[in-house]
């Protein structure tokens, strides 16, 4: 189904979706009839990489991998004329479960995002720059390295791009289909040929980061927004959103939900109408889940007053994160919902610090236990104890990602926890201690 | 010192040098006692345990750090276990998870005593256990050593062994790295590595590759559970009962400080169990070489526990008496001084040259080939005294002695195997008629002695060598194992040159004497670390 161009009498956003519904919109010839690297040229080189930071910072454009940190304050992070090569590194890992906006784009527009490259490259002063997409993701690959090779055909990169005396050569790295690695410094470990493992910051990439180099990391949707901000300025960029969370986002959709799919719709749209833009709940909303499997989940009354904004599900004490939505209804079990998810965070676990190590495994085991209805008295807050054991106690925030949905399940879907104990005829039953046998541990 | 900034620990102002690991600042100038577990103060920092986590005040007001990765700056505020029920709760967390996995075993285990996850505990977790057992602990290790226990658990990784020195219990590892950082970035040979993520993650080499490094046995020291065991050690002796007397390695030059580690004269015998590294920043870090770590073994065999004079066994007694009466009819005298004695010993030897007069002529230097340093713990020159020759003014002229073998009808050499070192230019002392050799082992020197004399072993005597470095550092004495009887090599010489020095420091003052370099000191001076002697007088400028 193709994407609708107006909602309620105004018209959408088209800053990302210009070539979802294009047939054959991967290949230069179509993507140009559609004004693909229009700005490279004047439009670009024509601006100092200074006034195209302030650009960005002025659009308020927003980080769209999750964190929705300032994109122009991230770049304006990386130094300049240190004499040694700044690194550019789209984050396409998408691996937040939930998460199916990338994907899209790369298999659609992936002209848009080299585009989008060479422009970002210019800011930053960047030769060289990598797309470290997820190693599933096989027709994106295949897309995006029939795009570079057509770019360079064109002209549009390597040497002198489109007559400028500016240079970019961009490489596609394929990823092993790590979680963590869509975790900036995990990726740039991987990207260097590590292990995929967050390092310990500082230093952070924009000082020392890939080849111990200054290296600014950005989400493939979001350095797609660039080529369209520098067109129509900053100004046109916030005719949408709200005034801290301007322009506009795509959401992926998924779940109970009419029409699930990848929706560009102005941020702060208030979350019932964008269920509405996406054919509606099937059944009755019994809570969701608001921006990738990490967000905190809402319940049905916090998802009638949110609003797809930044500061909106913040204020939920949820999080907006890659704009992954999932809506689920009454007929769905939190318990066994919960269950995957630990079981996704204990298994994408990287292994580096103890608290994540150990504790969203051992979280998991006891959760399996509850679902398996062997569940005791105290399970339910034990986890919830382990959760606030292993939030923000880690290197990287992927242990706080499974204490949030932990902490927000248990806490908002409390009665159907202690549904399942209540089937355990022995849930009252005191701990029996471990028996060592001679001879066990030798 | 000019550079010390004031940090706020538990609300007390703190100086502490800038730019240090917070945790050595809590640790040696706060004086707070901080657990680590991949910490270690002489491999990189990988911040991953968790266990040394504190509170610091941000931007966003107090919240959690690790200690180990910040670094001391200027206003940095910091609350620990000492003020801040959130660190005690979150050192309590992360203790909990450590154990969620780890078999809890320590009676069985061989690095019970030492064992900092132990210690730790007992400091920092004391938490009943919330496990059950219908949860369980996980699997950890690789497939080829799964097995079924007799409950049923699903256990592995037990008794791998790794290489010649080491073997592996994978389910005691706790992931920690360091044995991995220390063959990264210390032995430069990556043949360790983590495999596998989350509660999987397990130690292992690379498959059918083993892990034979010269240093390997260091990643059993700095294993902070009973995971990585030495072949050498593992389950030879429980650690508390083993006392330890500080040494160094007397098989280079560069000394590496050590620990010997032995057993009481008693139900168990007297017996070195084994040497372990022992800290020095400037020498040899945290590391010992695998072949200094071993020389243990070689303490209790071989051993010459007697004397011997024409080829047979005597009471030490009567080697000496036989040895005094060949040097007074001696005509011509060849002393060796030997780079692998102290400087006591080789005090002593010129003590004798002196109560000998004309007739004696001091030899030195050795016949061992000179290698490279291998910047770790090894210096390359096996001759560990060498620098404590030059200070006591001996040549190095051993090459001379061959020349003029013919001259002398009386060979002594100290704690010197000529024989071993070169045995084609040592063919040519053969031509020496007595030959007298003071030595701890039976070796090929005195295999060709007319009178061999026991002497006590480096492990044996206190006393003094001067390392490549121009650093003086003390030998510890512990129990003399072949014969308690034996004496330390000065003893004999002292009493060949018809002197009683009453002890070591007798020896030492003897040798002080002959280099002003030496002034001042004593084995108190000198202490755990070695003292860097002063540099040699430069002698004033003719016509100045």
């Amino acid at each position: 189904m193709p994407h609708p161009t107006h909602w309620k009498g105004k018209e959408l956003p088209n800053v990302l979706r210009r070539l979802f519904d294009v047939p054959g919109g991967h290949r230069l010839a179509v993507a140009r009839q559609h004004g693909a690297y229009s700005t490279i040229g004047a439009t670009l080189f024509d601006k100092s990489p200074f006034e195209l930071i302030e650009l960005v910072k002025d659009s308020g454009l927003r980080g769209r991998g999750g964190a929705g940190f300032p994109t122009g304050m991230k770049w304006s992070f990386v130094p300049r004329g240190t004499g040694k090569p700044v690194y550019l590194v789209i984050n396409a890992d998408e691996g937040e479960p939930g998460t199916f906006k990338d994907r899209l784009l790369m298999a659609r527009d992936p002209h848009l995002l080299i585009e989008g490259m060479i422009c970002t490259g210019w800011a930053l002063g960047v030769r060289t720059a990598y797309i470290y997409v997820r190693g599933e993701m096989l027709p994106q690959i295949q897309a995006l390295n029939h795009a570079i090779r057509e770019a360079y055909d064109a002209g549009l990169l390597g040497e002198n791009i489109a007559g400028s005396r500016y240079s970019l050569d961009i490489y596609v790295h394929r990823g092993a289909g790590a979680y963590i690695c869509g975790e900036e410094t995990a990726l740039i470990n991987s990207l260097e040929g590590y292990k995929g493992q967050p390092r310990l910051k500082p230093p952070f990439p924009a000082v020392s980061g890939a080849f111990a180099n200054p290296t600014c990391v950005n989400n493939v949707e979001t350095i797609m927004a660039v080529p369209w901000i520098l067109t129509h300025g900053a100004k046109a960029y916030r005719r949408w959103g709200t005034d801290k969370s301007p322009g506009s986002k795509l959401f992926s959709i998924a779940g109970d939900i009419g029409r699930p799919g990848v929706y560009e719709i102005p941020l702060g749209m208030p979350m019932p109408e964008f269920f509405e833009l996406a054919g509606g709940v099937v059944g009755e909303l019994q809570g969701c889940i608001p921006g990738g499997s990490s967000a905190p989940v809402l319940n049905a009354e916090e998802c009638a007053k949110a609003a797809m904004d930044y500061e909106s599900l913040a204020g939920l004490k949820s999080m907006l994160g890659s704009g992954a939505v999932m809506p689920f209804n009454a007929t769905r079990d939190p318990v066994a919902i919960l269950r995957t998810l630990t079981r996704f965070y204990a298994h994408e676990s990287c292994g580096q610090c103890t608290p994540c190590r150990e504790g969203t495994g051992y979280a998991h085991r006891v959760l399996d236990q509850v679902a398996e209805g062997k569940g005791r008295d105290g399970d339910i807050d034990h986890v919830r104890d382990l959760a606030d054991q292993f939030e923000w106690t880690t290197i990287c925030p992927l242990a706080t990602a499974d204490a949030w949905p932990i902490k927000s399940f248990t806490g908002k879907f409390r009665p159907a926890f202690d549904a399942y104990l209540a089937k355990n005829p022995d849930r009252a039953k005191p701990r029996e201690l471990t028996q060592l046998e001679p001879g066990a541990f030798m | 010192m000019a550079d010390l900034i004031t940090i706020a620990v538990d609300g007390r102002d703190v100086q502490v040098p800038a730019r240090i690991p917070l945790i050595e600042a809590l640790r040696h100038w706060a004086k707070v006692e901080t657990p680590a577990f991949c910490y270690h103060e002489d491999l990189k920092v990988a911040g991953n345990c968790r266990i040394c986590l504190i509170e610091f005040e941000g931007p966003r007001g107090w919240q959690l750090g690790i200690s180990c990765h910040m670094q001391t700056a200027p206003n940095l505020k910091v609350r620990t276990q000492v003020s801040s029920p959130g660190v005690v709760k979150a050192r309590k967390g992360v203790m909990e998870f450590l154990l969620v996995n780890h078999p809890l075993d320590c009676p069985v285990c061989d690095k019970a005593g030492e064992c900092t996850l132990q210690d730790n505990y007992m400091s920092q977790g004391r938490h009943e256990s919330r496990l059950r057992d219908e949860v369980g602990k996980v699997y950890k290790g690789g497939a080829d050593h799964r097995f079924t226990d007799t409950k049923g658990g699903d256990r592995g990784g037990k008794r791998i062994d790794l290489g010649p020195s080491i073997i592996l219990d994978q389910e005691r590892c706790i992931v920690c790295t360091r044995c991995v950082r220390f063959m990264r970035d210390v032995a430069g040979s990556e043949q360790l590595g983590v495999v596998g993520r989350g509660d999987h993650a397990y130690l292992t080499t690379f498959p059918g590759q083993p892990l034979d490094h010269a240093y390997d046995l260091c990643t059993t020291d700095v294993c902070p559970v009973g995971a990585l065991t030495g072949k050498h050690f593992r389950f030879q002796q429980r650690v508390w009962n083993l006392k330890t007397v500080e040494s160094i390695d007397p098989s280079d030059a560069l000394g590496a400080n050590l620990t010997i580690e032995y057993s009481f004269p008693g139900a168990q015998g007297a017996r070195v169990w084994r040497l372990m590294p022992r800290r020095n920043p400037e020498v040899n870090k945290s590391w010992l070489a695998n072949r200094s770590r071993l020389l243990y073994q070689q303490l209790a065999s071989n051993r010459l526990g007697d004397g011997k004079v024409a080829g047979a066994d005597v009471p030490l007694d009567d080697a000496v008496a036989a040895a005094a009466k060949a040097l007074a009819g001696a005509r011509r005298i060849a002393l060796v001084a030997s780079g692998h004695a102290t400087l006591e010993d080789n005090a002593a030897l010129l003590a004798l040259k002196d109560a000998l007069g004309e007739r004696a002529e001091v030899f030195g230097g050795s016949w061992l080939a000179v290698g490279k340093p291998d910047g770790i713990a090894l210096s390359g020159d096996p001759v560990a005294n060498r620098a404590g020759l030059r200070l006591l003014g001996i040549p190095d002229n051993l090459d001379l002695l061959a020349q003029r073998a013919g001259e002398f009808d009386l060979l002594l050499s100290v704690q010197h195997d000529l024989w071993a070192a070169d045995p084609a230019k040592a063919a040519a002392l053969a031509a020496i008629p007595a030959r007298l050799v003071l030595a701890s082992w039976q070796d090929a020197t005195v295999a060709q002695a007319t009178i061999a004399i026991g002497v006590r072993c480096w492990a044996e005597a206190r006393g003094t060598m001067v390392n490549c470095q121009e650093r003086i550092q003390v030998l510890g004495a512990c129990p003399v194992l072949p014969n308690p009887a034996l004496e330390p090599a000065w003893q004999v010489l002292a009493r060949l040159a018809g002197l009683s020095w009453s002890g070591e420091a007798e020896a030492f003052k003897a040798a002080q004497a002959r280099s002003p370099r030496l002034a001042g000191l004593s084995y108190r001076a000198i202490g755990p670390q070695g003292r860097v002697l002063a540099p040699a007088a430069v002698p004033a400028a003719v016509g100045a």
